[in-house]
Order: C-alpha cells, then sequence, then structure tokens
C-alpha cells in the first residue's frame, strides 16, 4: 500500500473514531438527562420506608449533586463500572455481558434472515422492473413488515407445536439438557421475518442496484462481454448492504425486546424490559448505553468497509 | 483457558473432600427413592437467593430449599424441630431457650471444609437481621425480640420484649451462617453471598445463570437424610403462556402456581397432575376512607351488595376458591364461619346509597350535595394477569349499574405502590394479603398503622377494632384469642373498610412422573427433599 | 430502465401533466389501496365518536366470554369479558389517533426546523443537527422507550413524545436535501434577488410549495409507526390500558389464548394492524412516486 493511503486510512480511522467518541459521549448525556429528571427515588422504594434516605445512601455509596453524579457515573463507566443492579445487587456490566452475547446471536442471525430474503427479491425487480412476479414478492415484504412480531412468534410457536411436535424454545441457559436446533432457529427467523425493516430494505437495495445497473461503465462491461454481476458488486452491493445492516441494528436489537420475551430467549431484551417493569435503573442505563455501543460500533465497522471498498467516496 | 483451570481445580478439591472427610451420605427410610431431575417453571426472575434481602416469591421457594429455620411448621400448621431440638419456655414468655442439633452442617464452598452449624451462627443471624444497614423486609417482623445470646456451642436464649402468643412459630426464620457474608456487619445486595448462599438445607446452589436460572444439588449431608431428587432447576420465564406450553412439551415437570386460564387445558391431560392446595391469602377491594365519599360505611356495604362475586369466581376462575366474610383466610383457624359473605343484591345496594344521601344525578351517576360518586380504581399493571383485568373491569361494570362511576387506572407497579402506601392518592384498590400461620391482623386495621408505608393504607379507624387488636396481642391464650378474633372478624365484616372477595384455591401442576408431593401453603417447598422420582419414570 | 437514473436527493422537474397521468398502474394500486385504508380508518374513527357501534364496546357479558365469531351477533366474536370484539375494534382508532397526532406534529415540527437551519444557514447548524441526528440513531427505540417508561411513567402520550423526537432526523434530513437541491438550482438565490424576507421564503416557497408531499408522506409513515410502537408496548404491558380498546392491547389479550387454539379474538385486532400499516406504507410511497417524482 502507497503512504499516502496509509496517511489517508489513518485519518479516516481516526475522524470516526472521534466521532464515535463523541456520540458516546453525547448518548451518556442524554441517559443521564432522562434518569435525573425523573421522578421518585429507586432506593427508598426498595426499602418501603424502612429507613431515612441518607441512611440508604450512605449504605449504597451515592453522591448527592447531580454533575457529581454524572461525573462519578461517567468515570466508572470508562472503566468499565457500571454499577450495581438495585434489584439484583450484581454488576450491571458483566449481567449485560452474560446475556448480551445472546442477543447479539439473535440480532445477526435476524439480520442475516432479513437480507436472506430482501436480496433477492430487489435483485429480482432491479434487474427485471415491475413484473407479474417482483409485484407480488414486493407486496410480501409489505404484509410481513406490517405484522405485530408477537403475534407472529405466537403463530410460528403454535405452528411448530401443533403441526410438527416440536417445542421451539430455549428453557433455560444452564443446558441441563439437548440443543435443539429449531429452538434456536425459530425466534433468529421470527425477529428476521417481523422486524418490520424487510420492505425498507428491499426498496433501498433496489434503489442503489438500480443506478449501479444503470449506470455507465456497466453498460460499458456489457458491450464488452463482460459480466455485469461482478462489476456491480462492490459499488451496488457491498457498500449498500453493509450500509443497512448498520443502519438497522438498532430497529432489531429493539425488535429483540419483544421476540426475546416471546421465545423465552436469555437475552439482553428481556432484562431491558425487566428493568423498566422495577425501575432497575442502573441496569436499563447500562443495557441502553451498550445498545448505543453496538449500534455506533456497526456504523464504524460500516465506515471501515466503505473506506476500503471505496477510498475516495468515504474520504470526504 | 481459565475456565477449565477452575473445573480441575473444583473436582480435585472434591476428591481431596471425598477421601478426607468419609461422608456416608444418610439414606432416609420413607420408601423414596434417590436420584432424578425436576425441572420446574418460574414466571419471573429472582433477585437474590439468600433468605435476608430476597422478598420475592421465586427466591423464596429456592431459600426454602437452601436453608432452614429454628423450627418448621409442617403441613397441619404445628411447629416442628429443625435446627434446633428442642425448646424451653420461660419467665413467664419472655426467654424462649433454643437447644440446637449438632450434626448439622453448612454446605462446603468449593475446596473447604463443610463447617459445622453452631450457636454462633444464630446469633450473628439475628444481630445481621436487625442492622440498621441491612437491607431487608423482615425487620418489622422481629421488633418483638429483645436479644439474643449464646449459652454454650448448641444453646441459645432469646429474650422477647413482651410475652406473645404464637412466638415460637417466628422462629423459622432462616438462619445464615456467621462465615456466610463477606461483610459480617450487614448485608445488602451487593454482597457476594445473596447470589451466591450457602445454608444447612436439603439442596445446595451449583449455580445460577446470568439469566437467572438455578440449579441446586441434593446435600448428601443433610440432617433429615439426603433428598431424593437430585437436582431441581428453576427455569426463569417471560411468558406465562409460553410456560404451560412448556410443561406440556415436557421442557420442565413442574409449575407451582397455575395460571387460572390454563387449569382446563391441563385437567385434561392424563400425563399431568394438578393438585391444589391450600393458600392463608384473599383477594379485597381496599377503600380510601379518607375520601369523604367512602367513609360512609353505608357506601362501602352497598358496594359490597352491588357485586356478585359467585358470577365472578365461576367466569374468572372455574369457581376454583371460597368467597369470604371477613379479613381472615378461611383456611386459618381465626376464620369465623357464622358470618356470612353478603348476598348479591343491587336492589339494597341502592337503597343504601339512598339511604347515605345520594340520588342519581345526570347521566345516570349517583351524586350527594352536587358531588358525583365517582371513584379512581388504581390496578398495579401486570403483563399477563388477566384474571386481575377481569375483576376489575367487572367491578366497575357492576357498579355502573348503581350508579356509580368508576375510573380504572392501571399503573406500573412500583409508582402503584408509592400512590397506595406513601401518598395515598386513590380512592380503591384491589390486592391481595397473603398472611402467615399467625393470622395477624393488627397491622391491617389498627388506627396506630395509619401513615406512610405502613399496611393500613385506607386510614381505617374505628376505637373498637383497636381495642380489640390490642386484647388479642396481650392475650396468651389461644382459646381467648380466637374468641376476640371472632368479634373483630363480624365487626370488620359490618364496617366494610374492604370489600372481601374470595380465596382461590392454588393449583400446582406437575408430571405424574414425581411422586409423594406436598406443598405447603406459603413456603412452597417445605416439603421437597421428601419428593421422589422413580427410576423407570426418569428419561 | 428510464426510471432508475434518479438519484433519490435529486427533485425533478414538476410537469403541468396532472398527478394522474403521470402515475403508472402500480402506483395508482398503491395509492388507491392506502385511500381505501385511510377512509375504513376514518370511518370508524367517526363511528366510534358517534358511538354508532353494534354493540357498548364497554358492556360485559359474562355469559359469552370468548364467544367464536358469528355468536348471537357478534361478528367477530367477542373477548376475555364478553365484550364485542367488532365494536372494540372500531373504537380502537381512537386509541391511535390523539397519540399518534401528538409525534407527528413533533417529528414534523421539529423536523423541519432542523432541516431549514441547518439546509438554509449551513455549516453550523448542519453539523450539529447531523450529530443530533446520528445521535437519536444510536439508541434502538424500544430500549429507549423503556428507558423512559422506567424513569417516568408508562403513559402512551410520554411514549408518543420520544417516537416523534426519534423521528425528527428522517424528516430534518428530507427537508435538508431538498433545500439543498433547491439552492443547486439557484431557486433560493432568485428570490433573495426578488426581494423576498427569509421567512417568507422559508414558510412559503420552500415549506409550503416543494416540501408539502414530503411532509405529507411522513405523516403517513408516522401514523403506521405509531400503531405498531403501542401494540409492541401492548405485548410489554406498557400500551394503552384497559378499558380503553386499542388494537395493540386486543390482540395481547387475546393472544392469551392463542395457545388453546382459540384464535380469533387475537387474529381480528393483527389483521386490522397489518392491513392499516400495509395500507399506509403503500399510500405514502405511492404519493412518494407520484407526487415526488421517486421511482425506484
Amino acid at each position: 500500500m502507497r503512504f499516502s493511503s496509509v496517511r489517508t486510512a489513518a485519518f479516516v480511522l481516526g475522524r470516526e473514531l472521534a466521532i464515535t467518541a463523541l456520540l458516546l459521549a453525547g448518548v451518556s448525556l442524554v441517559v443521564f438527562a432522562i434518569l435525573f429528571l425523573a421522578p421518585g427515588d429507586p432506593f427508598s422504594l426498595l426499602l418501603e420506608g424502612q429507613m431515612g434516605d441518607d441512611a440508604v445512601r450512605e449504605a449504597l455509596g451515592v453522591p448527592t449533586a447531580w454533575y457529581a453524579q454524572y461525573l462519578s457515573w461517567v468515570s466508572n463507566i470508562l472503566r468499565g463500572n457500571f454499577g450495581t443492579s438495585v434489584h439484583t445487587g450484581l454488576p450491571v456490566l458483566s449481567e449485560i455481558i452474560r446475556v448480551g452475547i445472546n442477543t447479539l446471536y439473535l440480532t445477526l442471525g435476524a439480520l442475516l434472515i432479513t437480507l436472506v430474503i430482501a436480496i433477492p427479491i430487489a435483485l429480482l425487480s432491479a434487474r427485471m422492473g415491475n413484473t407479474s412476479l417482483t409485484l407480488p414478492l414486493t407486496i410480501a415484504a409489505y404484509v410481513i413488515s406490517a405484522l405485530p412480531v408477537f403475534w407472529l412468534g405466537y403463530i410460528a410457536i403454535y405452528i411448530s407445536t401443533h403441526r410438527f411436535g416440536a417445542f421451539p424454545i430455549v428453557v433455560g441457559s444452564s443446558g441441563t439438557q439437548g440443543l435443539n436446533m429449531t429452538a434456536f432457529l425459530l425466534p433468529i427467523v421470527v425477529l428476521g421475518v417481523g422486524n418490520g425493516t424487510i420492505s425498507e430494505v428491499v426498496r433501498y437495495l433496489r434503489e442503489e442496484m438500480g443506478r449501479v445497473f444503470a449506470e455507465e461503465y456497466i453498460r460499458t462491461a456489457k458491450a464488452k462481454g463482460g459480466s455485469v454481476w461482478r462489476h456491480s458488486v462492490r459499488e451496488g452491493f457491498i457498500v449498500p448492504i453493509t450500509q443497512i445492516i448498520a443502519t438497522k441494528i438498532p430497529f432489531v436489537l429493539g425488535g429483540a425486546v419483544v421476540v426475546e420475551q416471546v421465545f423465552n430467549w436469555p437475552g439482553m431484551g428481556r432484562m431491558a424490559w425487566q428493568a423498566a417493569q422495577t425501575r432497575d435503573y442502573p441496569l436499563i442505563m447500562g443495557i441502553t448505553i451498550i445498545a448505543a455501543v453496538i449500534v455506533r460500533m456497526g456504523s464504524l465497522l460500516q465506515r471501515v468497509v466503505h473506506f476500503m471498498v471505496n477510498p475516495a467516496a468515504a474520504g470526504d | 483457558m481459565k475456565g477449565k483451570q477452575i473445573t480441575l481445580l473444583a473436582i480435585f478439591a472434591l476428591a481431596a473432600l471425598c477421601i478426607s472427610s468419609n461422608v456416608q451420605a444418610l439414606t432416609r427410610n420413607d420408601g423414596g427413592v434417590d436420584g432424578g431431575l425436576l425441572n420446574y417453571g418460574e414466571y419471573g426472575r429472582p433477585a437474590t437467593l439468600d433468605p435476608i434481602t430476597s422478598n420475592d416469591m421465586i427466591s423464596l421457594r429456592v431459600s426454602e430449599l437452601l436453608f432452614n429455620g429454628l423450627v418448621g411448621i409442617d403441613e397441619k400448621q404445628e411447629i416442628v424441630p429443625e435446627l434446633a431440638e428442642r425448646w424451653e419456655i420461660s419467665d413467664g414468655g419472655r426467654a424462649y431457650t433454643f437447644y440446637l442439633r449438632r450434626d448439622a452442617t453448612w454446605h462446603a464452598r468449593a475446596g473447604e471444609e463443610p463447617l459445622p452449624f453452631t450457636a454462633d451462627d444464630v446469633v450473628f443471624t439475628f444481630r445481621i437481621m436487625t442492622h440498621p444497614k441491612t437491607i431487608t423486609p423482615l425487620k418489622v417482623r422481629y421488633e418483638f425480640i429483645d436479644g439474643v445470646e449464646k449459652l454454650d456451642d448448641f444453646t441459645v436464649r432469646f429474650r422477647l420484649k413482651r410475652p406473645i402468643l404464637n412466638a415460637l412459630a417466628k422462629f423459622s426464620f432462616k438462619i445464615i451462617p456467621a462465615h456466610g457474608p463477606a461483610n459480617p456487619e450487614f448485608l445488602t445486595r451487593r454482597d457476594p453471598f445473596v447470589h451466591q448462599p450457602i445454608g444447612t438445607g436439603p439442596y445446595m446452589l451449583k449455580s445460577i445463570t446470568g439469566d437467572r436460572e438455578v440449579v441446586l444439588e441434593a446435600n448428601e449431608r443433610y440432617f433429615k437424610g439426603r433428598p431424593h431428587v437430585d437436582r431441581f432447576v428453576g427455569k426463569p420465564f417471560a411468558d406465562q403462556n409460553i410456560m404451560t406450553q412448556a410443561m406440556m412439551f415436557n421442557a420442565i415437570d413442574m409449575i407451582i402456581l397455575v395460571n387460572p386460564r390454563n387449569i382446563p387445558e391441563i385437567q385434561g391431560d392424563r400425563r399431568f397432575v394438578l393438585q391444589p392446595y391450600n393458600a392463608l391469602s384473599y383477594s379485597f377491594f381496599g377503600y380510601n376512607l379518607r375520601n369523604p365519599l367512602l367513609a360512609d360505611r353505608r357506601v362501602r356495604q352497598a358496594f359490597t351488595f352491588a357485586i356478585n362475586r359467585r358470577e365472578m369466581l365461576d367466569s374468572f376462575f372455574n369457581g376454583q376458591g371460597t368467597i369470604i366474610s371477613g379479613p381472615f383466610a378461611p383456611g386459618s383457624w381465626a376464620y369465623n364461619l357464622d358470618v356470612l359473605p353478603l348476598q348479591y343484591d343491587p336492589d339494597r345496594a341502592r337503597d343504601l346509597l339512598e339511604e347515605a344521601g345520594f340520588r342519581p344525578g345526570q347521566d345516570g351517576v349517583m351524586e350527594k350535595d352536587g358531588e358525583q360518586l365517582s371513584l379512581t380504581l388504581k390496578v398495579p399493571i401486570e403483563k399477563e394477569s388477566e384474571a386481575v383485568k377481569r375483576v376489575v373491569l367487572a367491578f366497575r361494570s357492576y357498579l355502573r349499574k348503581i350508579g356509580v362511576d368508576v375510573r380504572v387506572e392501571f399503573k406500573e407497579w412500583l409508582s402503584w405502590k408509592e400512590d397506595v402506601f406513601l401518598s395515598h392518592d386513590f380512592d380503591i384498590i384491589f390486592a391481595s394479603w397473603v398472611f402467615d400461620d399467625s393470622a395477624d391482623i393488627s397491622s391491617l386495621f389498627h388506627s396506630a398503622e395509619i401513615g406512610p408505608w405502613k399496611n393500613n393504607f385506607g386510614a381505617y379507624s374505628n376505637p373498637e377494632v383497636d381495642s380489640l387488636i390490642v386484647e388479642s396481642k396481650l392475650t396468651l391464650d389461644h382459646e381467648k384469642r380466637r374468641t376476640i378474633y371472632r368479634k373483630l372478624h363480624d365487626l370488620v365484616a359490618e364496617e366494610s373498610p374492604y370489600t372481601f372477595l374470595w380465596t382461590l384455591t392454588n393449583y400446582a401442576a406437575y408430571q405424574k412422573k414425581v411422586r409423594h408431593v406436598a406443598i405447603h401453603p406459603y413456603k412452597y417447598f417445605s416439603f421437597a427433599d421428601e419428593w421422589y422420582i422413580l427410576e423407570e419414570d426418569r428419561p | 430502465m428510464k426510471r432508475y437514473t434518479q438519484r433519490s436527493s435529486v427533485v425533478v422537474e414538476f410537469s403541468d401533466l396532472p398527478f394522474w397521468k403521470k402515475a403508472d398502474r402500480r402506483d395508482l394500486f398503491y395509492l388507491g389501496f392506502g385511500l381505501l385504508v385511510l377512509t375504513m380508518v376514518l370511518v370508524s374513527y367517526a363511528l366510534g365518536s358517534l358511538e354508532w357501534l353494534p354493540y357498548d364496546p364497554q358492556e360485559i357479558d359474562l355469559d359469552m366470554l370468548m364467544a367464536p365469531p358469528g355468536t348471537e351477533g357478534h361478528l367477530l366474536g367477542t373477548d376475555f369479558m364478553g365484550r364485542d370484539i367488532l365494536s372494540r375494534l372500531v373504537l380502537g382508532t381512537q386509541a391511535y389517533f390523539l397519540p399518534g397526532l401528538l409525534s407527528i406534529t413533533i417529528a414534523l415540527t421539529l423536523g423541519s426546523l432542523v432541516g431549514v437551519l441547518s439546509g438554509y444557514w449551513g455549516a453550523g447548524f448542519d453539523t450539529a443537527a447531523t450529530y443530533l441526528g446520528n445521535l437519536l440513531d444510536s439508541f434502538p427505540r424500544l430500549v429507549f422507550i423503556l428507558l423512559v417508561v422506567a424513569a417516568f411513567k408508562p403513559d402512551i402520550y410520554y411514549i408518543m413524545v420520544v417516537v416523534g423526537i426519534t423521528n425528527v432526523p428522517v424528516v430534518s434530513l428530507l427537508i435538508r436535501d431538498k433545500i439543498l437541491s433547491l439552492k443547486q438550482k439557484t431557486f433560493i438565490e432568485a428570490a433573495k434577488a426578488l426581494g423576498l424576507r427569509n421567512r417568507t421564503i422559508i414558510f412559503r416557497h420552500i415549506l409550503w410549495h416543494n416540501c408539502r408531499s414530503t411532509l405529507i408522506i411522513q405523516a403517513t409513515l408516522g401514523m403506521a409507526e405509531a400503531i405498531l410502537i403501542e401494540s409492541s408496548l401492548s405485548y410489554l404491558g406498557f400500551g394503552v390500558q384497559e378499558p380503553t380498546p386499542s388494537w395493540g392491547n386486543m390482540v395481547q389479550a387475546g393472544s392469551n389464548y392463542f395457545m388453546q387454539g382459540q384464535f380469533w379474538s387475537s387474529t381480528a385486532p393483527a389483521l386490522a394492524i397489518l392491513v392499516t400499516i400495509m395500507g399506509f406504507h403503500l399510500l405514502g410511497d405511492g404519493l412518494n412516486y407520484i407526487l415526488e417524482g421517486k421511482r425506484s
């Protein structure tokens, strides 16, 4: 690699990292602001009036002034200390990591399913225009994007149990029963199909690919007898696909909250729901931040891929 | 790599342990066989697993398996020895001396020898439980104890502030080891002990996953003899429908409390046993007497006449329960069977409202002095509390028929608690009380219990009730207390600070393979060491 | 292949042809379906407000719990309280009307404001707007809503404020792109040269004449979103609460009986959600193609 391109790469990477850092700082401020403005005091509720506030605060070691709270919270977070859950008393970060990995499997699997469904539809309609084949496919994409995902999950479970006699749910994570493939696949498929983004992904990819197909150099390649596909892969394929993955991560993570409930999937979304119910502030704070970090990392990765595919376009 | 090392170490430690201490598993001769695995489903996740900081049913069940009290309470509600072999009561009921078992040991931590249970642990438990910095809901229940002293390694004496009836039952609180908590002064949810507790009970905690799946293993050294089932696994669920399906498809073996709507489905299935068990609890509508509209007894009585409890019980709970008339659980000795529940009578309800000065106003809502009889009913949101929704919606519809306007407001659990117990911002609530054996209702209706976070949330105050409650607390004679309670029942029923509804029959459902199952009314797993699974039934 | 040649950010000059002549068959199908759904929703809303319903949607009938469709005049059957599902379905549109409007209003006003600031005045505003947009996009929406629920209370209006705010970047980006393209065509310079005031240019010429259809389309999509979010939250227990009917809490209540094979009480509201969301999406897309000339 030439020197100048290394420098550009370093510059682009540095800039993207700085942007990510700035955004995450903003995320922490937003999360803190929301909880700071929130009425009520979780500690007093936990105790049900057994002792005065100060005694509890002393026992749990919480500072009182808002900026002191924010600063101590942020500096703790930077050191990997997200505090301890009010509900269970366990360190928040390790709790989230223990279940977060399951959510990551679910989300990535679901994104894969979304793409597996969306790409062929997008390709077909980009290549062939509106034909009697692509219209029903597009409509179908609209239909499944519009279903409430928990209801889709119930249907999937009902069909799986009553038609195939298979119980498609992972019960617990201690592994006291053998692995069950449908139990892993079904939630992923349901989230992939039902996260409400398929029609948007189809539309976006179709537009991007259509643009690439229409561009001059492909016509030239075609004229020379080269493959349309090979030329369009980099520009029209990798960039838009990574782009759409990066933008859809937050949607799929949000959908995971519901799907994890339905399928008893031991993940972060279920934990977020539990935390909302018990008003476990440190935990829901931690989950929101970790989710935002995942989203930002996805975005960062996308920029890197974009740079590798097309340094010129990504550089500006 | 790291994980592997730890496992190896643990195995090594285990091997060393077996050689050195020459353990012989204590077998029990009650006809059961050892072995097998029992998965039970839980709706929700336990917060902590120790008996002091936890306050949910799921943790309660786990700590029942892990720990023992000085005394236990058996199926017939009688006091039986547990960690204490025998006891003496002296000084006119002010001193309780417990003589402890010498053969009880604490569960061994990895790489450690099991330590014996001694008087120090009892003293330690009491101290840590009453320490001001310990966060526990138990504190108020042990205010009657003045102090505890160790007489020798296996004898302790508790001194009471004043003699009380049935004090012995209160010594069923669970004992934790002095070497357990990292902080020997007080216990908070940050202490590692609350997640990795060790006890003296029939089961030992093997692991708890990030998802709060609890794996418990039989304690070979349990002083009552090794429990039969090798392993208990508590599986957490986030959706009750799915939990029932999990049992239908053999993914779990047992559900402790079956949702009423699933009863017909399980009843029709020969693979399962549906076992009713008594619950010392009841449901009620509680009124806020701070509201002048509800301060009139006739209004509250009218509400009780206006609702058809039989119809609700039959439609929503398949008739599985008992309609009650007063403030005690019908399963308890304190319940007065001579007081009959009021019959459904909407005309009588309307008459009572008119007697109280209400007249039908515009849009059919009753009014008095221009004020409409319009009330807010606050209910906590529970995601799948369909039964709760049904009861409150039916209540609203019954009251509408006698011209009372009820606005139902669902609130998230914690803010509901704040509204009811702290700011008293409600007119009516729908809730349930769960009792222990003492049938103590003093905190519910005594006027000294009015105030933030106290149980007399409706500010009910009646000197006669107060004096009856005080009288009942002072007496040390069981029969006399029963007479007082009968009077109290009659009076509270007449006064209607609540509309008492019913005690529901609880149902546990489990696979037929689990034998000899008995379920404790409010501790659930007290007899779990006697359950067993025959070898031919195991997968 | 001509229809693929335009980039999304480029605005097509409008010809003088009336829009229905520019539309192809698919566009008309989308638009027709969307309008049909919209009409149905509006009619339902009106019927609900006038209480012209087959049954009282609050009327409890304990002898008719979970009756299947067609029982004694209940066209879609009854729910777990014996209430008529059809009446509740019709009345359910009301649950979305004001909350949906709130979220749309927030998204459109704030979105236009930010869009105009960053597109018209550019530079600093633009950077700030992009930053805020990326910031809001960093939160998975449902997780963010759970955070707000935990912090405040599970009130549909609070939730819709969050939904509205998280939609601001989408709207502002569209407006900004539109303004930039107008700038490219020296439209704005021309207006300024004519001596028009900034306020007039922004409100009349940019927002009204050029962004109107964009805003209408976003409003349609915003309504669809409000419905979907509410139904997810109803499943989690934080949506519209009984006794007020919403499609989300009806699906949730009915799905408790799904595994026992009693499908109807959740299927009817679920289909209502499905058809409505689809209708709004197709309406949005149809309008997009026809009014904006965007092709995909």
